[in-house]
């Protein structure tokens, strides 16, 4: 977990969006990193003293992750935010079901709609490969959810991928009511889910992650292929990250 | 150190400073408004403009190497007419040059293009792109063969009035050779270099990093090749030279204009820092008085 002190992006950044981090001041790694924001309090926050943080919760994978386990207190980091489109929220009032489908660190981005969502029904599914790619279920905890979990390997929750998980559930929803689902996670994730909710009663957005350029629409780098008729490509930066889940080309 | 001249002409554009944003990395400018004040460029150039939309190639379209990196966007584009309904208007408030890069399939296309612009209030200069690697037909092809160059530029030339830029590809054995070719076709200016040919392969999948194989690779790591390049073609040519190629700061800046150029192009860098740009001008002005040179124009080509 990083914490950064930045009022003005914890002050703005709503749940969905993201933030590019720099996090050498040299050329390795050269281009900034796409982060999700796990939490962030703003200026209202009944925690004074966490007020104008934001906490990035990452996993070591690369150059620049590595990176980023070496920053020590009181460090400086450049970083360029909030970026993107969030998740739209049912409307209010609302008894919708609320349904967060996250895959690995994919969960990171839901856990902000989860706190916006609060008071609400509210499910949370996660899934991992293992147990140890189980990530903020005690966090999702504290809000209240519901949580189920699902691992590849059985070593926690239900043996199955979080899709597998989601279809169990869904024998139990109910014919006439909507749920909003939201989902974040790798791309095969993404794209069984989309198989899954083309009833009427199914409401879905996801989050996409894909290798970034320059963050804020710039390069067309980060694109992702969707119906769109006249323009297939569509940046994940600027237009997404957070996509209906019907207007993605999933093939 | 408010004093100094940083003026450069470029065929028949004053530009206020020689800094200039690149095509492919600066958006269609409005990305980066949050970021600064884009009137204290001394032109902008929005990403490349071809007669027909173009959707692009497949994703992944960018991968990062060692100091650089790779990118196959396929010149995505909206194509004429929807850019000058949609994206022409935002550039009416700025007060900087607007340069169009553009590009076609054909040569009959790179005319009608370049006609087309040529009506088009608003704009100072056309940056001819003969040197896309990432697009099968055009670009590229015309930009590897001197005489296919020359004939291009020369049709071209005929069909516009504008400040004529062609943008040459370092994917040639000759760059300076391209660059008299392209003098002689009649271009106001040469601006180079584009981005080299390059890839990068996955051990765990056996496949490609990049959707489209092949990609153009730009960034730190070809600034010295690109530099020697600038060099080549600054004793080469008598036309103007705007420089570029893995500049990050103001000295990268400065080596190029030492090397020859007039004005440089800041790419890769806006996606990094978005406001290198104000950077690099700021720098320029700062070295220009330390070492209480008055005009910009006098530091060109003084390297050696």
């Amino acid at each position: 977990m990083l914490g950064i002190y930045c009022p003005p992006i914890a002050n703005q950044i709503k749940p969905g969006q993201f933030v590019m981090l720099k996090v050498s001041d040299n050329m390795s790694p050269l281009l900034r990193r796409p982060f999700s924001v796990y939490k962030s309090y703003p200026a209202s926050h009944p925690e004074k003293r966490k007020r104008g943080h934001l906490f990035i919760l990452y996993k070591k994978v690369g150059e620049g992750t590595r990176r980023m386990t070496t920053l020590s207190k009181g460090q400086k980091v450049d970083l360029i935010g909030p970026l993107g489109n969030g998740f739209s929220l049912p409307p209010l009032p609302s008894s919708a079901h609320c349904v967060l489908i996250g895959g690995g660190v994919g969960i990171v981005s839901l856990y902000p709609l989860a706190e916006a969502l609060r008071g609400r029904k509210c499910f949370v599914l996660i899934g991992g490969k293992t147990k140890n790619d189980i990530l903020g279920a005690e966090d999702f905890r504290k809000l209240n959810s519901n949580i189920l979990m699902a691992t590849e390997d059985g070593s926690l929750g239900v043996r199955g991928t979080v899709v597998d998980l989601f279809i169990s559930q869904t024998k139990k929803f109910k014919t006439n009511e909507k749920y909003y689902i939201y989902a974040c996670g790798p791309v095969p994730m993404l794209r069984a889910l989309a198989g899954t909710v083309k009833s009427k009663k199914f409401i879905c957005q996801v989050s996409l992650e894909t290798r970034m350029g320059c963050g804020f629409g710039a390069c067309w780098g980060c694109v992702v292929k969707t119906k769109h008729p006249k323009i297939p490509y569509q940046r994940v930066c600027q237009e997404g990250p957070v996509f209906r889940i019907e207007d993605i080309a999933w093939e | 150190m408010e004093d100094c001249d940083l003026t450069v002409r470029i065929g028949r554009m004053n530009l206020k400073n020689p800094v200039v944003v690149s095509s492919g990395t600066f958006g269609f400018g409005e990305e980066f408004e949050d970021f600064f004040d884009l009137s204290r460029l001394g032109a902008i150039i929005p990403k490349g403009i071809s007669l027909k939309p173009m959707a692009g190639n497949p994703p992944p379209r960018i991968f990062e190497t060692e100091g650089g990196i790779l990118n196959s966007i396929g010149l995505q584009n909206p194509g004429f007419r929807e850019f000058i309904k949609s994206k022409l208007p935002y550039y009416k408030n700025l007060k900087t040059h607007l340069i169009i890069n553009f590009f076609g399939n054909t040569q009959k296309e790179y005319v009608e293009l370049a006609r087309r612009f040529d009506d088009v209030a608003g704009i100072s200069g056309l940056e001819m792109n003969i040197s896309c690697p990432n697009v099968k037909r055009g670009g590229i092809v015309f930009g590897t063969d001197p005489q296919m160059a020359y004939r291009l530029v020369q049709a071209v030339r005929k069909a516009t009035a504008l400040t004529l830029i062609v943008k040459l590809s370092p994917n040639v054995t000759d760059i300076a050779l391209m660059a008299k070719s392209v003098e002689e076709g009649g271009a106001d200016a040469v601006s180079l270099v584009n981005t080299f040919r390059a890839m990068a392969v996955n051990i765990h999948t056996k496949k490609p990093e990049l959707g489209n194989t092949i990609g153009g690779l730009s960034g730190p790591a070809i600034k010295p090749i690109a530099l020697r390049m600038v060099w080549e073609v600054g004793q080469a040519v008598n036309i103007p030279i705007i420089g570029m190629g893995g500049i990050m700061n103001a000295t990268d800046a400065i080596e190029f204009i030492l090397v020859g150029a007039s004005a440089i192009q800041i790419g890769t860098a806006n996606l990094i820092n978005p406001k290198t740009g104000i950077e690099v001008i700021h720098g320029i002005k700062k070295y220009l008085a330390q070492n209480k040179i008055d005009r910009i124009q006098k530091l060109v080509g003084t390297f050696g």
